[in-house]
């Protein structure tokens, strides 16, 4: 069944053409890779998604509803989460935080609650706590909840996110480099919670990787971007073996057997 | 563990507001009536500063409307008594919300902008206000303000001093605790998202015009609600005490105390007006010694005076954690190989230490 349809996507900033007629389809409980050179128009194919950049030309659907000209707010409440390419945590915010701020569509208290801290109020704010804390020990970051979201290393933060991105219960979850900066342990770890989340909560994953190795071991399906338009869309097998991606994005001479093994 | 918890002297920031306002609340007792003064314009200006933190420290909104609504609130209070002959139990809420209304009104046009821009467009609100109160003289009686009653207890044994002291008391401690309910709930959490990065908070589904517009409406309340003690505690109103200077005043108010705190603004509130008073012989140097003390907090201590009893244990104040040098997560255990390639670091290290000079 068809989650996400993106029809002769085209975005253009000024005279620049970022995207040029962009077709894909992802499935439910797909997990997709997008790869392709730096300034290839992948961040831009995200953002546009999460409707932070408006669409020239296209359509794109989200959940069967037209999300062409919606605003960010509209489709994070339709059950988009994602994250992004540098860590956007709240900096005055601690970790805990960070993850409640998540729910903000979930919770229903208004300034008035709020202020004069009614009942109801309190028991929604217990709640979102506890939620948080089961969101941050489902990424094993529950250790540092009551840190600041600054005192994390890079790659911390990184987790922290997908866990405030998650506890909004998305159904599609887009990535932006989650793994960059990551030590060899620390991209093992992130590999196993990618399937983790697809396996046990269901949720569709379309994630931006340069890290190869990730997008060849969780990714279902991957698209290959060059120059604002897609090149290639296959099994992360059939994409390297693609002698257009091996050109355009690998190189030549490029070994892709040792990769794909 | 836990015994040792409840034995230890805890003393955070509720302590602190709590020992604060028993201390006010015994005022009345122990000063004359020229402290006892100072005293209720110190409280009328904890309501301001805090006010002016939620939209400024939390919400992230560099507004310079605040002393515009301060006027709107006391200009309200004042001529509802006056020209419409409501009394002062009526005519102060809708002061207060009268500056809460006008000032969500004038600002939604600008809320599409930020920074800078957004700065100027609420001076310009600012300014376009103090010229309404300067000439509309059918309404406002123009430059020469006017009288205005001072609180009226009669039948209970209370004179207005006292009268004024313990509202502005009770309005200041009420709007503290909201204001701090506030920053402990998902209102809180949405403003300082916005503050702390657009993109991610409508990611998350905050809405960024309400949010903002919400900040503006509640600081403008809290403005208004100062505005409508300050009319009957000096039992006048005139424009001038709505200028640009009094901007800067409460602006100065939550830099020196702490920008994105509650009890931050309380602090700055308190500091700044005994500043105030100290300078007041030395009319001339008060905007000099404020301006300096601005730019002083601005590039040396940016977190306020407030920064130093935040690293109190006890203290947990929400929305306001910010990294500290000891805060700093503990390195990933690294894997074996660098472990020996540590270890015979330290061994170098330490040779080189032994080694005789």
């Amino acid at each position: 069944m068809t989650l996400l349809s993106v029809q002769d996507l085209s975005v253009a900033f000024g005279g620049v053409r970022a995207l040029s007629d962009i077709g894909f389809a992802v499935g439910r409980g797909e997990i997709v890779g997008i790869i392709g050179p730096n300034g290839a128009g992948k961040t831009t194919l995200l953002n546009t998604i999460s409707r932070l950049v408006p669409v020239s030309r296209g359509a794109i659907h989200f959940a069967g509803v037209p999300i062409t000209h919606s605003s960010p707010t509209d489709v994070a409440s339709l059950g988009l989460g994602r994250t992004f390419q540098t860590s956007r945590l709240f900096a005055g915010m601690t970790v805990l935080e960070n993850v409640m701020t998540g729910l903000h569509l979930r919770m229903r208290s208004g300034p008035f609650a709020a202020a004069f801290r009614t009942k109801a109020m309190r028991e929604e704010e217990q709640g979102a706590a506890e939620k948080a804390w089961e969101a941050l020990r489902y990424v094993g970051m529950e250790r540092f909840a009551d840190r600041p979201a600054t005192a994390l290393s890079f790659g911390q933060q990184r987790v922290v996110e997908i866990a405030r991105a998650l506890i909004g219960e998305p159904v599609l979850v887009l990535l932006d480099e989650p793994a960059v900066g990551l030590s060899v342990n620390r991209l093992a770890e992130l590999d196993a919670l990618l399937r983790r989340i697809n396996a046990e909560r269901g949720v569709t994953l379309i994630l931006i990787e340069h890290v190869l190795r990730l997008v060849m071991d969780v990714c279902h399906r991957v698209i290959v971007l060059n120059s604002g338009m897609k090149i290639a869309e296959g099994t992360p097998d059939q994409v390297v073996a693609d002698p257009q991606v091996i050109e355009a994005y690998l190189g030549s001479g490029f070994d892709a057997e040792r990769l794909a093994s | 563990m836990s015994i040792g918890r409840s034995m230890r002297l805890v003393f955070g920031n509720r302590q602190f507001l709590a020992l604060l306002f028993a201390l006010l609340a015994a005022m009345p007792a122990l000063a004359n009536p020229y402290v006892l003064f100072v005293c209720t314009l110190a409280m009328l200006y904890i309501v301001l500063a805090t006010g002016l933190n939620i939209l400024v420290g939390y919400a992230g909104q560099f507004a310079l409307a605040n002393a515009a609504m301060f006027g709107i609130g006391a200009y309200g209070t004042a001529l509802l008594q006056v020209r419409l002959g409501l009394p002062y139990a009526a005519a102060a809420p809708g002061g207060a919300v009268l500056a809460m209304l006008i000032g969500t009104a004038i600002t939604l046009p600008a809320l599409r902008l930020s920074g800078i821009y957004l700065a100027l467009s609420t001076l310009a609100f600012a300014m376009f206000s103090q010229w309404v109160l300067l000439h509309w003289n059918s309404v406002t009686f123009g430059a020469g303000g006017f009288a205005v009653p001072h609180l009226d207890l009669s039948p209970l044994p209370i004179g207005p001093d006292i009268g004024i002291y313990y509202l502005s008391w009770a309005v200041s401690l009420a709007l503290v605790v909201f204001a701090w309910s506030l920053m402990r709930s998902r209102i809180g959490r949405a403003f300082v998202a916005v503050r702390d990065g657009e993109i991610a908070a409508q990611a998350l589904g905050i809405n960024l015009l309400r949010t903002k517009a919400l900040a503006f409406a509640i600081s403008g309340f809290y403005a208004g609600a100062a505005g409508a003690l300050y009319a009957p505690l000096l039992g006048y109103v005139s424009p001038e005490g709505f200028d640009l200077f009094q901007m800067i005043i409460q602006k100065s108010m939550i830099v020196v105390g702490g920008m994105g705190s509650v009890v931050g603004s309380v602090i700055g509130a308190i500091v700044m007006v005994a500043v105030l008073e100290i300078l007041r012989e030395f009319k001339s140097t008060q905007e000099i010694v404020f301006g300096g003390l601005l730019i002083a907090f601005v590039v040396w201590r940016p977190r306020g005076i407030v920064a130093a009893l935040q690293r109190m244990p006890g203290w947990d104040e929400p929305l306001s954690r910010y990294s500290r040098p000891r805060d700093i997560a503990p390195q990933p255990v690294p894997a074996v190989a660098d472990r020996t390639s540590r270890s015979e670091v330290d061994s170098a290290a330490l040779a080189a230490a032994e080694r005789p000079r």
